[in-house]
């Protein structure tokens, strides 16, 4: 034999295994994995020099295994539905339909095939709905139940001859096992003189760099069909990212940051945005509360006097105001921030006109959480101020948010309403599979929310909805999966731009 | 916003013209309002309407009369005859400081079928529940006009007063009714505050209702048999009720009811004057057209925004120069200011249609030192191999608390919270990290996870927000050289000296836990988790990590946003 006068050169693992193939002559991966105790990549490395070197065949089988259905499982204990009928006429001369089917203890459909089957080799006839046995003695599919029970024991059984009706009457289904298989093609005794046990040069080490010997060395090939072994690198999270992009985004359109605590006074979420303090929205069901300390300290005593004028009768604005005695204590209460607005209002002190802000912030709302909602969410709001903006440039702003930020150039606008600005419009752009969706809202604030401030210049303010956005551009449909704990996520999810 | 259900074909035959739900939904819009469901089996529409300030709005009956002057079809405010109906309502003086103002009205000729009396019963819910703030500020109440007599008194009752309230079939005293009827329970903490029973009584004596809990079973009921009822709203404060009738009766004008007025005597510690209800006050407001055409950016003239405001269901009762005078219709207590029009007039105008401009004035953009130190942080750890997670700052008090080994902290709480999971603020974050391992232990590790995010602790009894960061390593394998090696990186890279002294912390192992000081400054916390934590959130490896509060590292900008 040719290859008995050619060395082989093999790692001595290799030899190993194969010794290992050539004692069983044929064995599974799973077998061998056993077997050697060595992992999946190991061994596939081994593998690859006993099939280069054409000793073992490596073969990708695919076969299929017959398992036990429910139904099967319960025909193999409580026997098939035929030999119950069978067992029951048998004691009795004749029984009605009901009565069997009270006995048979099944479905009545399971039963009327049972019957049917029995019928259909002539054992029982039926007169008039009464169901009688014609042959006492003769046992119905008794290789059957066997075969059955043996697949229950999982003894390994020949099923070959039942397979067809085991499959048809859904009493076992066939499924698919894959499997590598490595057969021996050349028996170890034949080439063993032959094999040279490889001097196991795997690693270029410093020393061998050093003293040159690398050169005298033959450095083993690397199966570079193997598959890597798992491995995930730090990253960021993906809709953690995804507002770090909208932040770059802002910034570039000339918006300037800016952040704000997240135990807020009512002052700054509600009063200085001009909802009344007995405004539904103030309620506890649509706002936290803090129990300690409940109350926080008001800002600068005018700021306090103006919002208070405001409220009661419309400041110096020339608004009627809401007509009703304002409570500093009701102002003083904490919350957690229930929109980004309450940041947007705490920069109305000493605001640079003109200038552009954004932020995005966490806020808070009593909602039971589920798909759509959830009690923590993230808002991007901001302000814009000149005194020469109106509200065609509030569009125009808003035109640019549709475009440079949700990237679609078909945006609608609608009326809308918010407590703190007027005129209010809504921003719609048009998704090419859910149609048309929200996107933002904004508009100017009412003079009312500016001029206690000392601001009289227009001030127009926007939010947009930047959850929905990554929702519908990431494919999720579940709104939680923004905070997911699912390593398996963290780890793997896409960083497309979608 | 509010939400209710309307009959789309319904919708359809008061608008006079078949429409898809496309062209009905682009009408809504001018009416703030959506469709939120078609349901079509039951030719059910869920609209929701945005406006909380305008129950004008929350009937198909509101919507409509927007949308027909949007159309054209319809102009100005709508206007109906009221004749008088003879009725009298007597204010008793002892309501003065309770539930003091009623305003009613009666409606004859009323042929409602039962489709109809439950979109009025829907309106009426909406109405007490939103705008009358869960009845307390106002409720309302309609009744058989047969049933009742003039004058009717509205005052006290003792508590011993019986009467048969609305679903139930015998007399039970007032006190009984706020104990044991289903409204009473839900309703009577209002009358509980008054510290009296305020009661409806016909001039035979008859029971109208418990304002603002419950009608009487047989008088404060309406049916598809009722041509004739009383409508009546009480509440605390004159301006409300009589808007919330005006809403009322134009809703009914609209089914061609014919409105007859009622005298409202209050005594002069309540009122100063008789009042005929529905009151029309014919409420003005004045506008300066250029001032108007500055704010929005258009250029109308006096006679177009004539027109507009019409088509808004407003009057315009006169035009000097570029000063319009405008009537602001009964039903409507939402007009404070010219923005008001203003945004009325740009409706009218269409969004759409006057179109976007490009403001051309250019501002510097930038994130703020806090939000740019905190991206150092993450950039670091993430290339200290950390996955990135983000967790909820207001969570559960067992994470932060028995899951890590503490008892009880000073964490700032909430007061109603929906469910315990989420109601106290973290101040710390490695519990969460803690968590959400829990969560991952069929994955594989190394587990090497890191959050930089806010978190709310007292300061000398001040709320505050800040910024920490927070590295955890769960490995088979993991020591504390692991954690100890990226922290040492991290301060490193941020220029920043720092010692490590030894503590006892319960989230970590007796002689492997210290205390992060940087200028002699407690400034965070590492070590090994201890495996009691690791048992109780059922890790099976070790976990390693540190916790660093950003705002106390010298060379980063992260300031602590105080509430106060």
């Amino acid at each position: 034999m040719s290859n008995s006068e050619k060395k082989i050169s093999l790692p001595s693992e290799a030899v190993k295994i194969y010794q290992i193939i050539d004692e069983n002559a044929k064995i599974s991966i799973k077998e061998l994995e056993k077997q050697t105790k060595l992992d999946r990549g190991k061994l596939e490395y081994y593998l690859g020099f006993l099939v280069t070197n054409e000793l073992i065949s490596r073969l990708e089988i695919v076969s299929h295994q017959i398992s036990l259905t429910n139904n099967g499982k319960e025909s193999a204990e409580n026997q098939l539905v035929e030999r119950r009928i069978v067992k029951i006429l048998k004691a009795k001369v004749s029984v009605s339909f009901a009565d069997l089917s009270k006995l048979v203890k099944t479905e009545d459909k399971e039963m009327n095939a049972g019957v049917g089957l029995l019928k259909k080799q002539g054992l029982i006839k039926i007169d008039k709905g009464q169901i009688s046995i014609i042959d006492k003695k003769k046992e119905v599919n008794k290789e059957l139940q066997i075969i059955l029970e043996q697949l229950l024991s999982s003894e390994t059984v020949d099923t070959s001859d039942f397979n067809e009706i085991l499959l048809q009457r859904n009493l076992a289904s066939l499924e698919e096992v894959k499997d590598i298989l490595l057969e021996i093609l050349i028996p170890y005794k034949e080439v063993s003189s032959s094999i040279q046990k490889m001097n196991e040069v795997s690693r270029l080490t410093p020393e061998m760099i050093r003293d040159g010997s690398w050169r005298d060395t033959r450095l083993r090939e690397y199966n570079l069909k193997a598959s890597p072994p798992t491995f995930y690198g730090g990253r960021k999270q993906p809709y953690a990212e995804f507002l770090d992009e909208v932040k770059q985004k802002l910034c570039a359109l000339g918006f300037k940051e800016m952040r704000g605590p997240i135990v807020e006074l009512e002052f700054w979420n509600f009063d200085a945005l001009f909802q009344a303090q007995n405004h539904s929205a103030r309620e506890w069901s649509d706002v936290y509360q803090v129990s300690n300390p409940k109350q926080g300290k008001l800002p600068k005593a005018d700021y306090v006097e103006n919002v208070k004028k405001a409220h009661e009768y419309g400041y110096d604005t020339g608004s009627k105001g809401w007509r009703y005695k304002w409570d500093p204590i009701k102002s003083a209460q904490l919350v957690l921030r229930a929109h980004g607005t309450s940041v947007s209002a705490r920069t109305l002190v000493d605001l640079e006109v003109p200038s552009k802000y954004f932020s995005i912030s966490r806020c808070y709302r009593p909602d039971t959480v589920d798909a759509t909602h959830l009690c923590e969410f993230t808002q991007v709001e901001g302000i814009v101020v000149d005194p020469s903006i109106t509200f065609r440039d509030l569009l125009g702003i808003l035109k640019a948010f549709a475009v440079d930020i949700a990237e679609n150039e078909q945006f609608k606008f609608k009326p809308d309403y918010y407590p703190f600005t007027e005129p209010s419009v809504e921003l719609n752009v048009l998704d090419p599979n859910l149609g048309w969706i929200e996107f933002g809202g904004a508009g100017i604030f009412r003079p009312e929310v500016t001029k206690p401030f000392g601001i009289e210049a227009p001030v127009i303010a926007w939010g947009l909805g930047i959850e929905r956005l990554f929702m519908v551009k990431n494919g999720i449909t579940d709104i939680r999966e923004l905070f997911s704990h699912k390593f398996d996520w963290l780890r793997t999810a896409k960083m497309s731009r979608g | 916003m509010v939400s209710i259900k309307a009959s789309y074909k319904k919708m359809q035959e008061m608008l006079g013209k078949q429409l898809s739900i496309e062209q009905l939904e682009d009408l809504l819009s001018y009416a703030k309002s959506e469709i939120d469901q078609y349901i079509e089996e039951e030719d059910m529409l869920v609209i929701d309407i945005k406006t909380s300030n305008r129950p004008d709005l929350w009937s198909p009956e509101g919507m409509i009369r927007e949308i027909k002057g949007i159309l054209e079809e319809e102009s100005g405010i709508p206007e109906y005859e009221v004749k008088e109906s003879g009725y009298v309502v007597k204010v008793d003086s002892q309501l003065a400081s309770t539930r003091p103002y009623i305003a009613c009205a009666v409606a004859k000729n009323i042929s409602l079928t039962d489709y109809y009396i439950k979109q009025i019963m829907q309106l009426s819910e909406k109405i007490d529940y939103s705008y009358g703030r869960r009845r307390k500020r106002s409720s309302i109440g309609f009744y058989n006009l047969s049933m009742i007599k003039s004058p009717i008194e509205y005052k006290v009752i003792e508590e011993t007063h019986e009467f048969i309230p609305l679903e139930s079939t015998e007399k039970m005293s007032l006190e009984r009714i706020l104990e044991e009827h289903e409204k009473g329970k839900e309703f009577g903490h209002i009358i509980k505050g008054y510290g009296h029973y305020p009661i409806l009584l016909s001039a035979d004596g008859t029971t109208l209702s418990l304002p603002p809990v419950i009608n009487s079973n047989d008088v404060g009921k309406i049916t598809e048999e009722t041509t004739g009822s009383l409508i009546e709203v009480t509440g605390t404060n004159f301006e409300t009720v009589n808007v919330v009738l005006n809403i009322l009766c134009q809703v009914l004008v609209t089914h061609g009811a014919e409105i007859y007025s009622v005298k409202i005597e209050y005594p002069p510690d309540i009122y100063t004057r008789s009042v005929i209800t529905p009151l029309f006050d014919k409420e003005e407001i004045e506008i300066n057209l250029d001032v108007v055409n500055k704010y929005l950016g258009t250029k109308m003239k006096p006679k177009d925004a004539a027109k507009l405001v019409a088509k808004r269901r407003f009057n315009c009762n006169s035009i000097d120069s570029n000063i319009l005078t405008i009537e602001i219709p009964p039903y409507r207590k939402d007009i404070l200011h010219w923005v008001d029009i203003a945004e009325e007039l740009a409706i009218a105008l269409d969004y759409n249609k006057i179109g976007p401009t490009k403001w051309k004035v250019l501002t510097t953009g930038g994130l703020l030192p806090e939000t740019e130190s905190e991206n150092l942080v993450r950039n670091i750890l993430v290339g200290a191999g950390g996955t990135e997670v983000l967790t909820n700052i207001l969570t559960d008090p067992e994470i932060l608390t028995t899951r890590v080994n503490i008892d009880k902290q000073d964490y700032v709480k909430i007061e109603n919270p929906v469910t315990s999971t989420y109601s106290v603020m973290r101040k710390m974050i490695y519990p969460l990290l803690i968590n959400v391992l829990s969560k991952n232990t069929h994955e594989t590790y190394p587990q090497m996870l890191f959050e930089v995010g806010e978190i709310v602790k007292l300061i000398d009894k001040k709320v505050v927000t800040q910024s920490n960061a927070a590295f955890l390593c769960a490995d088979a394998d993991a020591s504390f050289e692991d954690t100890h090696k990226r922290l040492n990186q991290l301060l490193s890279l941020l220029d920043t000296d720092y010692e490590i002294k030894q503590i006892n912390h319960p989230s970590f192992t007796e002689g492997r836990c210290g205390l992060i000081l940087i200028e002699n400054k407690k400034c965070g916390i590492i070590g090994e988790i201890h495996p009691s934590i690791l048992e109780n959130n059922q890790i099976w490896v070790p976990v390693v990590g540190f916790e660093i509060e950003l705002p106390l590292i010298p060379s980063l900008k992260c300031n602590v946003k105080s509430t106060d």
